[in-house]
């Protein structure tokens, strides 16, 4: 394969523009920075997440089960709730596919987006923040970041992690007649519990 | 300042009053102006098309009338982009930058250069519909464009605004192109047909009686498409109402 | 395949006929163009980011070769196979080589305007691979053996009952369904069966970061997260002008891309892959099929700037009422007609005439590609090239001639004012004239402007221009 690469890569120093004519700017740092939860919160509604706010006096188990009566099988991945399926038995996509509600803790998130960060990090295997029906998602209100230039700035995760995914929101789709429906392929709903 | 106006094909045959509105104001706000009798045509269709070559006798045609005049201005904001942006079939003479660089629309002509504060001969007792042409919009930049989220502004609206009794109706797609585009009136002709229709719907159901433009070969298509779909609305240059319409 | 020029007009007219599929088609689109225009005029830095999103990606393009070997080496390190393909052909041959190496028979993949290009599927499927597309449109697409007519929004010319039709007779599911709900609801349930028993998956790549040796995929439905976590091999298709230099670079780009799109902050998922996951295998095919080529072209080469948003698409009046599929080809719209021409200048030789240059597609661009007036540049290579009609070809030669001669020029104004006059209502309107057929002819007039200024202003009158020498 290498006769490939290196008529692609010729033809490309052949063909490019002039270089000198094109330098690369400085890293942009732009917009609202602004890190509260606040606008977190905000930005998370807006992409059809939500957050779960404790009651008084409840364990996260108990709001889960409040916010997802019917879930029956629930794994966490985190100490702070002790769900119905022991993690260590998550070895295999299909076993995840089995999972109601999946909880799981984000290193941090975005206040512009309302996105948060799940690597390999905080899961089993990489499937397990896809294939359960929901996902409870625990968050530091101290690990937010203002927008998306300073988190690829500060977050050393996006150079380390093989596998980092930025959910805002739920699963969704629109490609039927524009019809916005959360739940499309991945979790029908995310829930942000703050820590 | 000696004027030369260009008076382009379109409005030449159909839509004389609007070059003739064109000319009596210019005089009203003390212009000299000539109309060079032997002009045709700028060359934008065989540029539009892709035939640029085709467009060199009409563009010497353009410089030969045009070369001795301060300021050339037309009642057009296509031909002005074509003058100014792309009209290059022939060698880009001395004469001929001169000719690109002094070619004004009518109305960035008045509201840049003339700087015309006051139309104290025009009334206008209707609600209208301002059509921006692309090539006003886009390319003179007459107006701010909905998609660059820019501080809006308006030159015709500017010059409209000064006129007495006339009312303005916005409709829904204010900057969409009406679909008249050149030769794709012709060779796309189904898709442009729509779009004019679309467009003249727009205005009408936001309440204009007339749809008031700076550039005629829009009007001619947009009048076209209203009156076969049955579109009660009529159809005015901004010339025309600047120079006192009595309609 | 075909080389005749795809006819758009005629299937743009086709699709004018549809009214319900029209009205929606417009409206949905341009909804998606105000929701882009919210976001924008929320954010008031939106033309800086623009402006910085087009100097990375013009550096980047003026270094592609040796951002593409930092990527290499990146990747290599962190454990991707990566591979380089010159054409569709020898994409198709090395994803089939690595799937017969994994006794792969099932793949599911998310969508990838790169995999269309090449023609993959079909490739795949005699090599005995099943291919299931998991992103919702591209899966309706795919089961009504249609391309994408929209790079965002692959089946948005369809309404639910079309979608219902289609479900109907590959899911099963009741054909009168027109609950949107329901037939999502109705692929989910289809869709995970496959995608736990598949063999192999696969992704595009909307950014590729040479700095860390990522690839970046952005997507609402998580369906590309799914495709690439849950079999343990995992290929993606990119283009090689996908690149960006620093992770941070990928602030301005994940800031624009799903606003311009969808007029959403951002997609739901925006995932970045730098090496295989545990007990697995990664591939990365880094495909060319003109892209170096396309450098080459002075006027057209910031084409390759591109990141696939479709705002172009939503913005453009001539997309929103002829539909994607009637470009006839892999990549529609604005950008398409900008694209398409480079693939196979013959067959797109009609596509840049698809436009009314209105310019609209330019400014909603989040890299700033200026695609009307490289629509423009297009027509006059094309007449170069002579891929223009040889009728249309001459009629602007001869009207050029006649625009040269002012006494010949005013004799053709007096024959159509005659016609137009006297000639009767069939003859103007019947199909050579295409003009009338849904619109009135411009009224006659008494005299033209030149006939009056000649009656009312003989005094002023100027020197006249010399006639045309021949």
């Amino acid at each position: 394969m290498t006769a490939a690469r290196d008529e692609i890569l010729q033809a490309l120093r052949n063909n490019r523009p002039t270089p000198e004519n094109h330098p690369l700017p400085p890293v942009a740092t732009l917009g609202d920075l602004d890190a509260s939860r606040e606008r977190f919160i905000t930005s998370l509604k807006i992409l059809g997440g939500d957050v779960l706010e404790p009651v008084e006096g409840e364990t996260l188990d108990q709001a889960i089960l409040r916010r997802h009566p019917d879930a029956k099988v629930i794994c966490s991945n985190v100490p702070e709730a002790k769900g119905t399926l022991p993690v260590e038995k998550v070895k295999t996509p299909q076993d995840a596919a089995t999972i109601d509600v999946t909880v799981v803790r984000s290193p941090f998130g975005i206040a512009e987006m309302g996105s948060i960060f799940l690597s390999e990090a905080e899961l089993p295997i990489n499937s397990f923040a896809h294939l359960g029906q929901h996902i409870v998602v625990l968050l530091s209100v101290d690990q937010l970041t203002a927008n998306m230039h300073t988190a690829y700035q500060e977050r050393p995760e996006f150079k380390t992690a093989n596998y980092g995914v930025l959910m805002s929101g739920p699963s969704a789709t629109a490609d039927i007649q524009g019809v916005l429906i959360r739940g499309a392929q991945g979790v029908r709903s995310l829930s942000v519990w703050f820590t | 300042m000696k004027i030369g106006l260009f008076i382009p094909c379109y409005i030449d045959a159909f839509y004389p009053d609007a070059g003739i509105a064109t000319l009596e104001l210019l005089e009203k706000l003390g212009q000299d102006v000539e109309y060079p009798l032997d002009q045709t045509c700028c060359g934008q269709p065989m540029g539009n098309s892709g035939c640029n070559s085709d467009a060199a006798a009409a563009e010497a045609l353009f410089v030969r009338n045009f070369a001795k005049y301060d300021k050339i201005v037309m009642p057009s904001g296509s031909c002005t982009h074509h003058v100014r942006d792309n009209f290059d079939a022939i060698p880009q003479t001395d004469e001929v930058r001169h000719v690109r660089e002094n070619t004004y629309e009518l109305v960035e002509f008045l509201h840049d250069i003339l700087k015309v504060d006051a139309f104290p001969w025009a009334e206008f007792n209707h609600t209208v519909g301002l059509h921006n042409s692309c090539g006003t919009l886009r390319a003179l930049r007459t107006a701010s464009m909905s998609e660059l989220g820019e501080k809006p502004f308006s030159k015709p609206m500017d010059l409209l605004s000064k006129v007495k009794g006339i009312r303005f109706a916005t409709p829904r797609r204010p900057d969409e192109c009406c679909g008249f585009g050149g030769t794709f009136s012709v060779t796309e002709e189904a898709v442009s047909a729509r779009m004019g229709v679309d467009k003249v719907r727009d205005h009408h159901q936001a309440g204009a009686e007339y749809i008031v433009s700076a550039d005629s070969s829009c009007i001619m298509h947009q009048q076209g498409c209203a009156e076969r779909a049955g579109v009660p609305i009529r159809f005015i240059h901004i010339a025309q109402i600047l120079n006192g319409a009595a309609q | 395949m075909s080389n005749k020029p795809v006819n758009h007009a005629k299937a743009a007219e086709h699709f004018l006929e549809d009214a319900p599929h029209l009205q929606f088609h417009d409206e949905r689109l341009w909804d998606m163009r105000q929701k882009r225009d919210a976001q924008m005029h929320i954010l008031p830095e939106w033309q800086e980011l623009r402006e910085e999103a087009s100097r990375i990606k013009e550096h980047t393009l003026s270094r592609l070769p040796e951002y593409l070997e930092q990527f290499e080496t990146n990747a290599k390190k962190n454990g991707i196979h990566v591979h380089w393909a010159r054409d569709g052909a020898e994409h198709n041959r090395i994803v089939g080589e690595i799937l017969k190496a994994h006794n792969a028979r099932n793949l599911i993949k998310s969508k990838s305007m790169v995999t269309e290009e090449c023609d993959m599927r079909p490739y795949l499927a005699k090599q005995g691979v099943t291919v299931t597309e998991t992103d919702l449109g591209e899966r309706i697409q795919q089961l009504d053996d249609q391309l994408p007519s929209h790079i965002v929004v692959p089946a948005v010319h369809k309404l639910t009952a079309d979608v219902a039709k289609i479900f109907a007779k590959d899911y099963h599911t009741d054909p009168n369904i027109r609950d949107p709900h329901l037939l999502a609801e109705a692929q989910r349930q289809a869709a995970r069966p496959v995608i736990l028993h598949a063999d192999a998956g696969m992704t595009g790549g909307n950014f590729v970061v040479a700095e860390t040796g990522t690839f970046v995929v952005c997507t609402n439905e998580g369906n590309a997260d799914l495709s690439a976590t849950v079999p343990n091999l995992h290929i993606a298709t990119i283009g090689i002008e996908r690149l960006v230099p620093r992770m941070a670079d990928m602030g301005v780009f994940i800031r624009l891309l799903s606003r311009s799109a969808l007029g959403s902050p951002i997609t739901q998922y925006t995932t970045h892959f730098r090496g295989p996951q545990k007990g697995g295998e990664m591939h990365v095919v880094l495909v060319d099929n003109g892209r170096s080529a396309r450098l080459g072209m002075e006027d057209f080469w910031t084409s390759l700037k591109c990141i696939r948003c479709g705002a172009c698409m939503n913005t453009c009046p001539v997309y929103r009422r002829s539909g994607g599929l009637s470009y006839g080809a892999v990549y529609s719209g604005p950008i398409g007609a900008i694209i398409d021409p480079t693939f196979n200048e013959r067959k797109y030789s009609t596509l840049p005439y698809a436009s009314t240059l209105n310019g609209s597609c330019t400014n909603v661009c989040p890299v700033k590609i200026n695609i009307h007036e490289q629509l423009y540049k297009w027509r006059r290579v094309l007449v170069q090239h002579h891929e223009m009609p040889f009728v249309k070809r001459e009629i602007m030669h001869m009207a050029g001639k006649l625009m040269g001669q002012p006494k010949m020029y005013r004799a053709a104004i007096k024959a159509t004012e005659v016609s137009l006059s006297t000639m009767p209502r069939f003859v103007l309107y019947n199909w050579l004239n295409p003009w009338g057929k849904h619109r009135e002819n411009p009224h006659p007039v008494k005299q033209t402007f030149n006939d009056w200024y000649r009656k009312n202003r003989e005094t002023a009158k100027p020197a006249a221009a010399p006639e045309t020498k021949k």
